[in-house]
């Protein structure tokens, strides 16, 4: 956990560095922007790991090629994990295996998006985001020593809906809370357990400028 | 393509923020994998000889064995489960139909110089073919043998003893367990751990009866 939170801050310091110089203090309509967030997913339609958890982090950014029309980029990751009781699992017609698990699913989809604000300039900047790309992801089932993986690529579409806030509106400097739902091809086995694509749904906190 | 150099760059990082799950809520109970040839039929054993002591696979050029009080439990235990299927027990190897060796792995680095499925060849000591008699010449596993080792792993194979004429024949596996767990600092739990795991090797192989 503290690694994450490291590798985070570090991210985040990072991207501070290199986009605050790059902006002034508009006190027109921006033309771009970025969004660092924390994020809580639920994995929904799978029971292999299908906990919800605040591992995940998303970072995005866009230009403004209208004044309410942004193009961007994003990237974002997020790992759920699940404690599965000792069971025997039957592995193929002769050979079984008695243990307990611990499941994990761990998703990084990255992208490209299309940003549509309903206004511009106030204090809150509500709007809708539609975000298309790719999608890494290791499904993992740990049994003590061992850890037994399937990684897949898929790929991913992702509606959000979402409100930037920034409490005083000329320095551009804020608030982020979104809504997400997320589906993403992949398929992916491990032991006995199957899953053909990906759903999940969570929100996100983060800042905006 | 460049472009696409550092966006990779960032997918390998972010890689690495995969947030593992606690291992401490696993149990302490030993890992238990089974196999068997689903041509065999057992009902045609009916002896079956154990040897009195169990392997270890160490880092050691010589082969070493544990006896007595060290392995008496854990050969108790299986000859239970064995007699509790029907299977008997003689007293020497040209009795028997059946062979069952058992092993402890006390390192992996000889199942790692030898990743093939004939690793054993080159183990000094280990259960060659020709313990079970002068008629097997090599291994021979009709299913493929999945387990991956590590450190305090118990290994029982049941070999097949029933035609012992001619020479360099191969000696067929017919079932398999592979138990592995954590090593408590209690040998008491040590002991519970594994009478358990065997046990749990026969529950899960219901096949091996000649009942």
């Amino acid at each position: 956990m503290k690694t994450i939170k490291h590798i985070s801050l570090w991210v985040v310091a990072a991207v501070f560095m290199v986009v605050v110089p790059t902006r002034g203090n508009a006190q027109n309509v921006s033309t771009s922007y970025f969004n660092v967030d924390w994020q809580f997913n639920a994995p929904i339609g799978n029971s292999f790991a299908d906990k919800p958890s605040g591992w995940g982090m998303n970072f995005e950014g866009g230009y403004y090629v209208m004044p309410k029309m942004a193009i961007g980029a994003f990237i974002s990751y997020h790992t759920n994990n699940k404690y599965i009781d000792r069971q025997t699992l039957t592995l193929s017609g002769s050979s079984a295996l008695t243990t307990d698990q611990q499941h994990s699913l761990f998703q990084l989809p990255f992208g490209v998006l299309a940003k549509y604000r309903y206004t511009t300039g106030g204090i809150f900047e509500p709007y809708t985001t539609l975000k298309l790309g790719a999608n890494y992801s290791r499904m993992s089932s740990y049994l003590q020593a061992w850890e037994l993986y399937d990684d897949s690529w898929g790929f991913t579409i992702s509606p959000e809906i979402g409100v930037s806030i920034f409490p005083s509106p000329n320095l551009r400097y804020g608030f982020h809370l979104a809504m997400y739902y997320n589906y993403t091809t992949n398929k992916s086995k491990v032991l006995t357990y199957d899953i053909d694509g990906r759903n999940n749904l969570g929100f996100r906190v983060g800042v905006s400028f | 393509m460049k472009k696409l150099i550092p966006i990779l760059f960032v997918v390998a990082v972010l890689t690495a923020c995969q947030k593992e799950p606690s291992l401490s809520k696993l149990d302490d109970d030993y890992v238990v994998f089974t196999d068997y040839d689903k041509s065999a039929d057992f009902g045609e054993y009916i002896t079956y000889y154990l040897p009195d002591s169990v392997l270890l696979i160490t880092n050691e050029e010589k082969a070493t064995y544990w006896t007595n009080d060290e392995a008496d439990y854990i050969l108790e235990t299986f000859a239970d489960n064995m007699a509790d299927r029907g299977f008997v027990l003689v007293d020497t190897k040209e009795e028997a139909d059946l062979g069952l060796q058992v092993s402890y792995i006390e390192d992996v680095r000889y199942f790692v110089d030898y990743p093939n499925s004939c690793w054993w060849w080159g183990y000094p000591g280990y259960w060659g073919p020709g313990y079970w008699g002068p008629y097997w010449s090599s291994w021979y596993y009709p299913y493929p043998v999945v387990y991956s080792y590590s450190v305090n792993s118990f290994l029982a194979e049941l070999v097949d003893l029933t035609d012992k004429t001619g020479t360099n024949k191969r000696l067929n596996v017919l079932w398999d367990s592979y138990m592995a767990g954590l090593k408590s600092s209690s040998a008491r739990m040590n002991r519970d751990l594994v009478i358990q795991a065997i046990d749990q090797s026969f529950v899960q192989s219901p096949y091996l009866t000649n009942q």
